[in-house]
């Protein structure tokens, strides 16, 4: 008789049982796909207008911060040009992962309370969504960089493990805030807030050599500054990142990562009535 | 996770799920949505946030396969709650529950969490929510659909529904995929007449020697035709369990009365 046995018992204060939870994910990841991919089309991104307005969004968008990057009198070369796009694309990763993660767990409240699944699923497929938006931008990216005619290196494959941490770490925020925000519900409307200050304490609209003496600090609070600088060496100037800035990206996307994992594996189970 | 459609074969009488001295106490927040600004302006005041509700009270109970459960009680008395820990979904405070085979865990609700997607993309997702394949799925759907009879509402987005299309559709997910253990709650006194007397025959339908049926209900009539076990939930307590005309009898008489000999003053 091979009938499955399931037991539940009290759970003590902590993490659930990993390995057990990691099976459970693994064996579910169709649903990630499946949902990121009925949520692209519900959002009309697998037409062809759906599709040209990803790219032209960032592109307009893009457009507008040139603008101000030539009033404000920066730098207006194409290379600079290069370097916004680039930057800005990236950033949007983690920005969309953040706004889709952060009421992904609260959005999916029935589903909370009638079956049992690893919730954390929930703040993923919100991350596979914002890499979808992402790829088509990235087309966009070379095409500007042949066209403006920065060069193309051998050095730019540091661009897999630049794109990889980011990935890492648009994980990481999009966890930790899904699982906040079943707490505080009006974290979403500060998002918006807290994403423009990032954007500006970021290297996008200036560059990370640019910024003055007096405001290096920037560089150690913010998590997306390693990223973004390296991303830019990379993939705009063909050079390869610095391994301290990389490192560093590194060290904040797992630490951010196992902090909010840890709060959101040892809630997860009181979700259900919480919502 | 083994697969939901796949039955296993049971004898009858065999132990399908065990509760043993399961209590569930939780922690839940007093506002609906709690938020962050209502927390920062009652600081200092020493208001509470949350409350401690005690849901569910030493229960012992075991059910059988090829026995239809009615589960019944007033608002409040716990039988969602205790639902909701046979199907893994809360995990009690106190006891242990073995559950022997699957679980159907698409509950009343569990299908259209997401009202800007189709029925269709909300069947799949429930589905493969709920641990179940593709092909699974697939070989399933057009009978949900059929039951269902949503004919083509079944691709329109679920928020266009209404109430009675949505409990139509939760039904059919949850009487066409064959679970070994199949929960349903209060899902039959939704639907109109026609609907009403289609899925009670369903259910009717499904009760055989190798599944167990847990049927939460209000519709007490429904109850006497097709259990032939219930027990009687008060605020988190197993107040009786046996034939269900007495149970039932005894429950309408407490009803009414807004007393009973079986509940003293310990309730």
């Amino acid at each position: 008789m091979s009938t499955p046995l399931q037991v539940y018992e009290p759970f003590k204060a902590g993490l659930p049982k990993l390995g057990r939870y990691w099976k459970s994910l693994w064996s579910r990841r169709t649903f990630i796909k499946e949902y990121a991919k009925s949520e692209l089309r519900e959002q009309h991104f697998d037409s062809v207008f759906g599709q040209l307005w990803l790219v032209l969004n960032p592109l307009l968008l893009s457009g507008v911060y040139f603008i101000l990057i030539i009033i404000i009198g920066g730098a207006t070369d194409s290379a600079r040009y290069a370097h916004l796009t680039a930057s800005l694309f990236l950033f949007y990763l983690v920005a969309n992962s953040l706004t889709g993660g952060v009421k992904s767990v609260t959005a999916g409240q029935r589903l909370i309370l009638n079956t049992a699944f690893p919730r954390i699923m929930l703040p993923i497929s919100a991350v596979v969504i914002a890499i979808f938006k992402f790829l088509p931008t990235l087309i966009v990216f070379v095409v500007i960089k042949a066209i403006v005619g920065s060069p193309f290196t051998i050095q730019m494959l540091w661009a897999i493990p630049v794109f990889l941490i980011t990935i890492f770490l648009s994980l990481a925020v999009a966890i930790t805030i899904s699982c906040i925000n079943v707490y505080f519900r009006d974290i979403a409307s500060f998002l918006p807030y807290l994403t423009r200050t990032l954007l500006y304490l970021s290297p996008i609209l200036y560059e990370a050599s640019a910024l003055k003496p007096s405001l290096r600090a920037i560089e150690i609070v913010n998590p997306l500054f390693p990223i973004l600088d390296s991303w830019s060496r990379v993939v705009v100037q063909g050079e390869a990142p610095q391994l301290s800035s990389m490192l560093q990206g590194l060290g904040w996307a797992t630490g951010i990562f196992f902090i909010g994992t840890y709060f959101f594996l040892s809630r997860e189970r009181e979700f259900a009535v919480r919502l | 996770m083994s697969s939901l459609s796949v039955s296993n074969s049971h004898l009858t009488n065999e132990l399908a799920v065990s509760i043993r001295g399961v209590g569930l106490t939780y922690t839940t927040s007093i506002d609906k949505k709690p938020t962050l600004k209502s927390r920062v302006k009652s600081l200092g005041r020493g208001t509470k946030q949350t409350r401690v509700v005690r849901a569910l009270d030493d229960i012992n109970l075991d059910v059988q396969y090829g026995h239809v459960l009615g589960v019944i009680g007033t608002n409040g008395a716990g039988k969602s709650s205790l639902m909701r820990c046979v199907a893994g979904i809360l995990p009690p405070s106190q006891g242990r529950i073995e559950v022997y085979g699957t679980v159907s865990t698409l509950l009343a609700l569990g299908v259209g969490f997401n009202p800007s997607m189709s029925g269709r993309d909300n069947v799949f997702l429930g589905g493969l929510a709920a641990g179940m394949s593709r092909e699974e799925i697939d070989g399933n759907f057009d009978e949900i659909a059929e039951f269902s009879e949503l004919g083509d509402a079944i691709d329109a987005p679920m928020r266009t529904y209404s109430s009675g299309m949505f409990a139509r559709l939760a039904f059919s997910v949850a009487a066409v995929v064959r679970p070994d253990i199949l929960i349903i709650d209060e899902a039959l006194s939704t639907g109109d007449a026609k609907f009403k007397e289609k899925s009670l025959n369903r259910v009717k339908e499904l009760r055989s020697d190798d599944r167990a049926l847990i049927l939460v209900s209000h519709a007490m009539q429904t109850l006497r035709e097709t259990c032939n076990d219930v027990v009687w939930l008060h605020k988190g307590k197993l107040v009786q369990r046996g034939e269900p005309n007495a149970i039932i009898d005894a429950y309408q008489e407490f009803l009414h009365l807004g007393k009973s000999a079986v509940i003293d003053e310990d309730f």
